[in-house]
């Protein structure tokens, strides 16, 4: 019996070593498991949410400048809009009955601001953290935008503290369409430049310009229709399979995140519910995507 | 014995605090300064294995968490800290093995520091670009960046080294 003791004492090293190996497989294999985390070990913590708060609370200022600059630019652009549609509608109203307006489409979506406290580019699978927390009302899947076009979706949350799967990051993809012809496709990113991604999955017969606007589909209940994602700088490598990918560079820039606004649907419940009950035994973290990627692949 | 332990305390958390910050850049795309590793050499060569590992383990643990990169730090952490001796026996001087010597430059001598360091440097940027880029394709990129990233830690580490251990028991 002693032997046996002092054996173990002996090569305890390995026990330890092997334990501490499998806990860091076991956490490396779970985390390629978005949504189901749990959030002690993300960035979104209260300990890393605090130390990264006060950081990004000095870091912030930087880049008020030029973000300033941007707004300025979008807020003018976004009023020529209004004024060009409100006499738009003031022309249909003339034509049209009342009730054919449906006043109620966009009312289910909310906007509500966070600043990004952490932030990054240079991994494989990148992922940004954001002051609010399911306390304001956020919850996993949520999209999440800022001035520039869609940024990801909301991955895990604290109290006071989310974590969000940053566009950068094989992980997720979103289902967008060309602006103009309304082709859709799936995009994402692989790896390599955080100023470019790819659209994928488009129909062979696909026309575009270089320079075409890229926007959200509206087929997965994240984004509404119609957000600004990118513009095509070109074709993308060529794929066997016949496929069309266009390069599309991302409207929002990564390298300089801080002012965000996350999508708050209120129908999300409803609507997710409903695709539960019809994809049973599909995986969860995909479940978004392939609701239109079936549709896109008739 | 309390003062090391200090000392340990205050030189982890400093630098795990300026790795967090060093996870984010990645100089000209290819090299990621790491530098909280420097700990794990540091540890007496007398410490028994289990807290090496146990220390490594946790070390890599904080900046996993910090960097939204679970597991990933922590595994090559466990490894190095498995690989420290072997390696510390190979290049250190016979007559300085089995006391209670905290590997340096000014303990061990620069050459059999320098290939101390560069061994386990290498191998951690090997061990955690190899991790990152198992879902990708691009071999040489990455390659590349275990290179790169090897080389501007052993700069930062020999700085660091020389800044911590003066040679005459004080430093930082």
């Amino acid at each position: 019996m002693k032997n046996l003791i002092d054996f173990f004492l002996r090569h305890s090293a390995w026990a330890v070593f092997l334990l501490y190996a499998v806990l860091s497989v076991v956490m490396l294999v779970g985390s390629r498991n978005p949504y189901q985390q749990s959030v002690w070990l993300t960035s979104a913590n209260a300990v890393s949410s605090t130390v990264y708060g006060a950081l990004g609370y000095v870091t912030g200022y930087f880049n008020l400048h030029s973000i300033n600059a941007d707004l300025e630019q979008r807020n003018a652009t976004l009023e020529m809009e209004l004024v060009d549609l409100r006499s738009q509608l003031r022309q249909l109203r003339l034509q049209l009955p009342d009730s054919t307006f449906d006043q109620q489409a966009l009312a289910s979506y909310r906007l509500l601001p966070a600043l990004v406290i952490s932030n990054s580019i240079a991994q494989t699978h990148n992922h940004v953290t954001i002051d609010r927390g399911s306390a304001d009302g956020l919850q996993p899947q949520m999209g999440v935008v800022d001035r520039g076009g869609v940024v990801g979706v909301v991955e895990v949350t604290s109290a006071h503290a989310a974590r969000v799967i940053s566009l950068l990051n094989p992980d997720i993809s979103v289902s967008c369409k060309l602006k103009d012809s309304d082709y859709f496709g799936r995009l994402i990113w692989e790896g390599g430049d955080p100023r470019f991604a790819t659209l994928d999955q488009l129909p062979k017969h696909t026309v575009y310009e270089v320079g075409d606007t890229v926007v959200t589909s509206g087929f997965s209940d994240m984004f509404p229709e119609g957000i600004r994602v990118g513009v095509v700088t070109g074709k993308a490598h060529e794929v066997s399979a016949g496929d069309v990918q266009l390069q599309v560079k991302l409207g929002t820039d990564f390298s300089r995140l801080s002012e965000v606004r996350v999508i708050v649907n209120s129908r999300s419940a409803e609507l997710r519910s409903l695709n539960s009950d019809s994809l049973p035994n599909n995986d969860k973290k995909r479940q978004a995507d392939a609701n239109s990627s079936k549709l896109s692949r008739p | 014995m309390t003062k090391t332990v200090i000392h340990f305390i205050i030189l982890a958390a400093v630098l795990l605090m300026v790795q967090v910050v060093c996870n984010k850049i990645m100089l000209l795309g290819l090299a990621m300064p790491i530098v909280f590793i420097y700990v794990i050499y540091r540890l007496p060569a007398s410490l028994h294995v289990n807290w090496v590992l146990t220390v490594a383990f946790l070390m890599g643990l904080v900046v996993d968490v910090f960097n939204d990169t679970p597991g990933m730090n922590a595994l090559s952490c466990t490894l190095l800290a498995a690989l420290r001796r072997p390696v510390f026996r190979a290049y250190a001087p016979r007559d300085i093995q089995e006391d209670g010597l905290l590997p340096s430059m000014a303990a061990m001598g620069t050459g059999a520091f320098f290939k101390y360091a560069l061994t386990l440097t290498l191998f951690y940027a090997a061990v955690l670009f190899l991790i990152q880029a198992f879902t990708l394709r691009d071999w040489l990129l990455t390659v590349e960046r275990i290179a790169a990233s090897a080389a501007l830690s052993m700069v930062l580490i020999l700085g660091i080294d020389s800044l911590v251990d003066t040679g005459h028991g004080e430093g930082l």
